[in-house]
This record gives structure tokens, sequence and C-alpha cells, in this order.
């Protein structure tokens, strides 16, 4: 190998300056021992002592193959075997750099093989190679012409070989174009099989440490954009109000909602403890409930209209109703104790316009309310029909309730503590109960069985105070001459008979021999105010007898007071032992308790259908007569003649027959015979308050009414003291 | 019941300067009616949005209140109108004649 050569020869040339080197060391040595021979040389102890000729003597060193160095037993342990084996000294060659080149010398085998093999290229190989060698191998100058000599050679037997070489790819070209630059080198494993079946054919080499990178790039899809619109969903605008009620409301129906949930679980509870089966009645309840809904919708509707008829008719009857609240008639400033009465509103009912009004009053607990009962007061002409009708002053066209019934209704009354609750006297001796706000086709209680009935008309019915265990009753007087209190029971009309009026008269004989006991007729009726057993009762006879309900067979007392048959008797409201009685025998008359000659007479000179003390004043009664006017007495004003006759109606066709106050406002209806009932306002000077005198500031209108009474009835007392009552006062009337 | 009813609307239509009543559900549809058609229309449209608000007003200004009922003077009629939720009751009247 040429590199070691050159090194031995380095070696050499080294150890031949070295000698040299040293030789002139030892020279220079000697000088400068010379020159140092004055001082002492120190020297280690164990220096070798040198002769002169030793020291001069010159030590050949010769330079040798053998490296000392190198160890000669070198030994390695062998596990195989189980024992040192002795390793093979190391060569004395250093390597210094190693490098393993691919080149092949050209003229190897595995070259020449090679260049057979692969003979598409040989040349550039060659060249490649040659000139690779050129710059390492300086001493071959001569093989590139060989090379190029074989290239030559080699040139001209390739276009063969390249055309099949050709061909050859030509049929791989169609398995794909993937394969790009490998093509060349022809990596397939096909290739490789028909290498030795083509022989001869060239072909490169595989290079197995060449990896290919094979990388594949699939068609990108073209981008492409493709849009699509649904049917836009429905539009709808909505729109609402939040207010705070729409709140409010919300809450509310929460609220119900759970407290139905509530009861439902309760429901379910108590089904559970009890497993009787309540689905029946749980649908029966949904049905009820349904119809009850319809139906109270029903009731509202009918509501609302009677509402907007009232609207209707305030409508119409405008000034009316402005006159009803607001006209003081201003004349009677100038008129001295006089007064006037302002027709209203006319209430009738077209059913009932052939009817007599036989009574009317005021409900107790609504001051715009009133019945009015239909009936006859013509016996020759009697009417199957009857009615009682409850008006209110907001509708004068038509009356809230109507109760009809198939016979005269002669009269009626309102029970005070429940104000639905009417009892009417009829014209065939029954009484029934009405309760309006149930219903007004049929009565709530009715007595018309044979035996539990009055036999003649019923003049006048009455309600007593509760029994006490809260059992409503009424008390009814009828001609026949026996006055009853029925008891409401659960279904029935209990009855008993608390009086039956005589006559302080004996026996008479009948027709047909026979005695009879004379009865009187009962005609009206009225309780005292204060003392709940004591009552008066008017007969058709013109007696008055004071009676008490404990005492059954006998009179407390007995006025001797009219002439005709009494059609009403009144208390005073202010002075309870103050009545006043009207008759047939045109007559007026005032009576004190206990006295039998009465303190006020007056004449109207027509027969007297009914008198009422006024609730506002304790001296003003009012009354009416068959002649169709309304008499205003105030005592107070004057003791003689009335402070206002107005004829209602005109005097031959109609009578007038009821009268009553209205309890609150200064008006009064009165009826007449053809089914009407007028409303007339009573003007300033019939309705005058009492002044309260300066000393007595303080007191209230009722005890000033008190006072008027009485200092009117001390000066109508005094002349009966001296036994010549009342008969001056009489004289002057009549 | 529903006889009363019927009975009651035929009395207030027979009243003096009465010109019609109307009925509508709570649909805002007239029912019943005694005008003619168009003013019939008209009317229940035009009163049922003027009752809602009606309503509103009385409602917002306290919410356990309600309104009952409803009288539009104008210098002809008087409209009165019974609001209710079910229904809504309109009588049209000339008070004047």
């Amino acid at each position: 190998m040429p590199p070691t050569t050159s090194i031995k020869k380095v070696l050499n040339t080294k150890t031949l300056k070295k000698s040299r080197q040293s030789n002139t060391r030892v020279e220079d040595g000697d000088d400068l021992e010379e020159w140092k021979k004055s001082k002492q040389l120190l020297r280690p102890k164990d220096q070798l002592e040198l002769s002169e000729g030793e020291l001069k003597d010159i030590i050949a060193r010769q330079l040798g193959t053998n490296d000392p160095l190198i160890p000669h037993n070198l030994v390695q342990f062998n596990y195989a075997q189980g024992g040192f084996e002795l390793m093979p000294p190391a060569g004395p060659m250093i390597v210094v750099y190693e490098a393993q080149g691919t080149q092949v010398h050209k003229e190897s085998e595995e070259a020449k093989k090679q260049v057979v093999e692969q003979g598409l290229d040989p040349a550039i190989l060659e060249i490649s190679q040659s000139t690779e060698t050129l710059a390492v191998e300086e001493p071959i100058p001569v093989i590139p012409e060989e090379v190029i000599e074989e290239v030559a050679a080699e040139e001209s037997e390739k276009p063969e070989e390249e055309t099949e070489a050709e061909e050859g790819e030509g049929e791989g070209e169609g398995e794909g174009e993937g394969e790009g630059e490998g093509e060349g080198e022809s990596i397939r494993p096909e290739d490789d099989e028909d290498k030795p079946q083509t022989g001869g054919k060239p072909k490169k080499l595989t290079n197995q440490f060449n990896f290919c990178e094979r990388a594949a790039l699939t068609y990108n899809n073209p981008m492409r954009t493709q849009e699509t619109q649904t049917i836009p969903p429905p539009m709808g605008t909505f729109s609402a109000n939040v207010l705070q009620w729409i709140i409010y409301d919300a809450y509310q129906e929460d609220f119900e909602a759970q407290q139905l949930e509530k009861e439902l679980e309760r429901e379910r509870k108590e089904k559970e403890k009890a497993p009787v089966s309540r689905h029946q009645a749980m649908a029966k309840k949904l049905v009820g409930k349904a119809h009850q809904l319809s139906e109270a919708v029903q009731g509202r509707v009918l509501e609302c209209w009677k509402v907007l008829e009232r609207m209707v008719n305030q409508n119409t009857f405008d000034d009316i109703a402005k006159d009803y609240r607001y006209w003081e008639d201003p004349s009677d400033e100038f008129r001295d104790e006089e007064g006037t009465l302002l027709p209203l509103w006319k209430f009738h009912y077209d059913k009932t316009r052939k009817n007599t009004v036989t009574d009317i009053e005021w409900n107790p607990h609504y001051y715009d309310l009133f019945a009015v009962c239909f009936g006859f007061l013509d016996f020759m002409k009697p009417l199957e029909e009857g009615a009682v009708c409850l008006f209110t002053l907001k509708n004068p066209s038509f009356p809230d309730y109507i109760c009809m019934t198939d016979s005269a209704v002669m009269c009626v009354d309102t029970h005070p503590k429940y104000p639905y609750m009417v009892v009417i006297g009829l014209y065939d001796g029954s009484v029934s109960v009405y309760n309006v706000q149930a219903t007004c086709k049929q009565p709530a209680f009715r007595s018309n069985n044979v035996t539990n009935k009055h036999r003649g008309i019923v003049w006048e019915v009455k309600w007593a105070p509760d029994l006490p265990d809260g059992e409503m009753n009424f008390y009814s007087v009828s001609e026949d001459g026996k006055i009853n209190n029925w008891v409401l029971m659960q279904n029935d009309l209990a009855v008993t008979t608390i009086i039956t009026l005589f006559l302080a008269k004996d026996e008479v004989f009948g027709p047909d021999g026979t005695k009879l006991k004379v009865k009187g007729c009962a005609s009206c009726v009225k309780f005292h105010p204060k003392q709940p057993l004591i009552y008066l009762v008017g007969t058709e006879e013109g007696h008055i007898y004071k009676c008490s309900t404990a005492y059954s067979s006998m009179f407390l007392l007995t006025y001797e007071a009219h002439h005709m048959p009494v059609y009403r008797i009144d208390f005073n409201r202010y002075n309870s032992d103050i009545f006043i009685s009207c008759s047939g025998d045109w007559r007026i008359k005032i009576w004190e308790d206990n006295r039998l000659e009465p303190l006020f007479v007056f004449d109207v000179g027509a027969c007297v259908g009914d008198v009422k003390w006024a609730p506002y004043s304790s001296t003003v009664f009012a009354a009416v007569t068959s002649e169709g006017k309304v008499y205003v007495f105030d005592l107070n004003v004057n003791k003689y003649k009335p402070i206002c006759v107005q004829a209602i109606v005109s005097k031959r066709r109609n009578k007038l027959t009821r009268i009553s106050f209205n309890p609150k406002l200064p008006i009064i209806i009165v009826g007449d015979d053809k089914g009407c009932v007028q409303t007339l306002k009573l003007s300033p000077n019939l309705r005058i308050p009492c002044k309260a005198p300066k000393k007595q500031q303080h007191l209230d209108q009722w005890t000033l009414q008190c006072m008027k009474l009485d200092k009117l009835l001390s000066l109508v007392r005094e002349p009966g003291a001296l036994d010549l009552p009342e008969d001056t006062a009489e004289s002057i009337e009549s | 019941m529903s006889n009363e009813v019927e009975e009651t609307m035929k009395r207030i239509q027979s009243h003096k300067g009465v010109i019609g009543t109307i009925v509508v559900n709570s649909e805002g549809i007239p029912i019943k009616t005694t005008l003619d058609n168009t003013t019939t229309v008209q009317y229940a449209g035009l009163i049922s949005s003027l009752a809602d608000k009606a309503r509103s007003v009385v409602r917002d200004l306290d919410p356990s209140n309600d309104l009952t009922f409803l009288r539009i003077r104008s210098k002809k009629h008087e409209i009165m109108v019974a609001p209710d939720k079910e229904f809504i009751l309109i009588v049209v009247q000339s008070p004047t004649d």
C-alpha cells in the first residue's frame, strides 16, 4: 500500500534528524558544562557514575519493524468455551481515516460484471470513476484511454439495447406516470425477475440503499358552491302589551291553578283512603259545572240587559230624573202654608192594566224598590188573574220582578230582614210567600188546600218578628173574621188562628131558623211598633179592636171608630200612642191609645182609601180618596185644613186606592184602580223640618219632632179634660 | 232564562229613541243585531276594541278593579255598552228627539 510506504519514509527521515539533533545536543551540553564548571553541579545521588569512555560511547539507535509497544499477550474471554483465548496481536497499522467508497476498480471482476449488466451508461460511469481515481491515484493516466475505447465499443452496441429498453419501458408506461423519475431505475419487482430471462439485457443495479419517495397526488375535487333556500316558515306578527293588570291576572291565574292542584291532591288522598268509586260523581260534577257556567253567562247577560234598560230609561226620562233629584218648587216660598205635588214617573204593567192597585209598599231595604199588588175592588166585575210586581224607580217602564197569580192579589208585605221574602194575600183566601230572589214563577210557600185557608178575602198580611228558633212567620187578616198566624216550616205553612172576631151582639136567627153567631169582618190590621203582642184590627163594621195575641177570646179595647169599613190604621212613627184611621165614611180620624174619642177628625168628602203618617215628620200624614185626590195634612201648620189637595187622576174615571211614603226620599207613590202607580214629589212646604229653639240647639230632629207632636197633643187634650173635646173640631170639619 | 233575555232585548228595542241593539260574542263577532249588516260590523269592531282599551285603563289603575259599563255620549247618540269577558252588549239610543 502506498500510504504505508510513505509513512515509513517519513519515519526514517525523522529518526535521522533525531540522531543528528541528539548529537548536537551532546555537543552543546559539553559547552555548557565547560561554562558551568566553576559552579557546583547538583546531581541526584542515584545517578550512574559513568566513565569518560562510557559517556562518549555512541549508542546507535536502530529503527525496526517491531513495535515494542504492541502487546503480544492480549487475551479475551470466550463465553462459548468458558476460557480465555489469546487474541491475535494487533498489527502495527494505525487507522487514521477510513471511508468506504462506492467505487469499484474497473478491472475487478465486479466492475466488469457491472459494466456488462448496466450497459446503459457504462462510459459515464467509467469516466466519473476514472476522474475520481485520477484525483486520488496519480500514477494511472493511461487508464482513461482504455476506458474511452471501451465506452466507444459499448456505445456502438448501445442503440440496439436502448431501443429494446425503450420498448420495455413503453410497456411499463401504461402503469402510471406517478412513478415519475424512478422510471429509469426500474425498481419494479417484475423487472428484477425479468433480468435472468433477458440474459444479457443491460440493467441498472438496484441500489438497495436508495430509497424512493413515492408520492401520489389525487385529483383535487374542484370547489363547488351549492346554495339552497328553504321555504321560509310562516311569519306572524305578534304584538301584546304587558300592563300591570295583565301581570296581576297572570299571578292570579297561577294562584288559582295552585289552589286547584292542592284541592286535587287532597281529593286524591281522600280517594285513596276511601276506595269507593267516585268517578261518576266527578263526571257529573264536571257536566254540572259546564252547565252552570253557561247558566251563569246567561244570568250575566240578563243582568247586563237589565242595567242597559235602566240606562235607556234614564235617557228617556231624563227630565223626570232631574226633577226627581233637583226640582224644589220655588213658588212654595210665596205660597204660605201650602205645598204641591210634582208628578214624576208612572208605573204600569201591560198585563195588569185592568187590575186595581190593591196595595203598595216600599221595600224596607232598597229605597228605590216597591211592591205593587194588582187585584180588584169592584166586586161586581171580578177578575181571574192578579199579580204582584216589584218596580224600581230606576226602571219606570217595566217591573223588575213579576209574580203572576191565578187569583187577585189584595195585600203584600216584605220581610224587613229578608227583603226578598214577599208574602201576599189573595182574593180566594189563600196566602203565598214568594222568594223573588230564587224565582218569581211559583211561590215558595202556598196555602191552597181546602182546610188551610181563609174563607174570605185576605185584606192584610204582616210579617211578624221571627220566632225564637228563627222561623219566619206572618199574620193574615181576612174577611171571615179570623186572624191567622202562619209559620214557614220546611215545606209548608203551619197555621194557627189567633182570634176570631165577634160582635157584641146576641145570636141571630138565620133564614132557616138556626142561630148564628155574627162574626166581625176584619178589613185591616196594624201591629203596635213597640209592643209586639198588641195589635189593632179594623173591621167592615167600622170598629177598631185593640187585641193581644195572648188572648183569643176578648178585645182589650173597642173603638167605635167609623160607620163604614175601616180601610187603614197607621201608628205614628214618633209616638206609638197615636194612630190614624181612615174609612169609607169619608173621614180620617186620629186616635190616642186608651181614649175612646178621636183627637182629630177630618172629613174629605170622599171615600178615603188609604192614609199614612209621613216618616219624616210627626205631624204630617197623607190620604187618597176615591175622587182621585191626594190630601196632605200637617197638623203643626193647620189643624183644620189640608195643606195640599191635588187631583192626580181624573175624577170621573179613576179612583185612588193606596198611598205610601218613601222612607228616605221626599216622594210618595199612589195607586189607582187602573193598574197605574204614580210617583209624586213633595214640595218643600210639605216637608218642613223642625227648627230647634234657640235655647236647645243641640237637640236632634227626632226629639224635636216628638216635642212638636206632644205640644200639639197637649193643646188638643186640654179641651178633652173639659169634656168638650173633639166635637168642636169635628163640627168645624164637618 | 234565555226566554227572559230575549224578552228584555225586545223590550229595550221597543223603547223610545232606541236605534239598535247588538250582541257581540267574546271573539268580537256580532251574533244578534237589530241594525243593518255594515253598521253592526262597524259598531262591533270599534266598540269591542274601545271596551278593551277602557278595561285596560281601569285595570291598570287598580288591577283588582274592573270595568262594568260604558256610556258614550255623542251629539247625536248615546252608545251604552255592557262589556263582559264572554260578550258585549251594545245599545244605541238617540236621547233627544
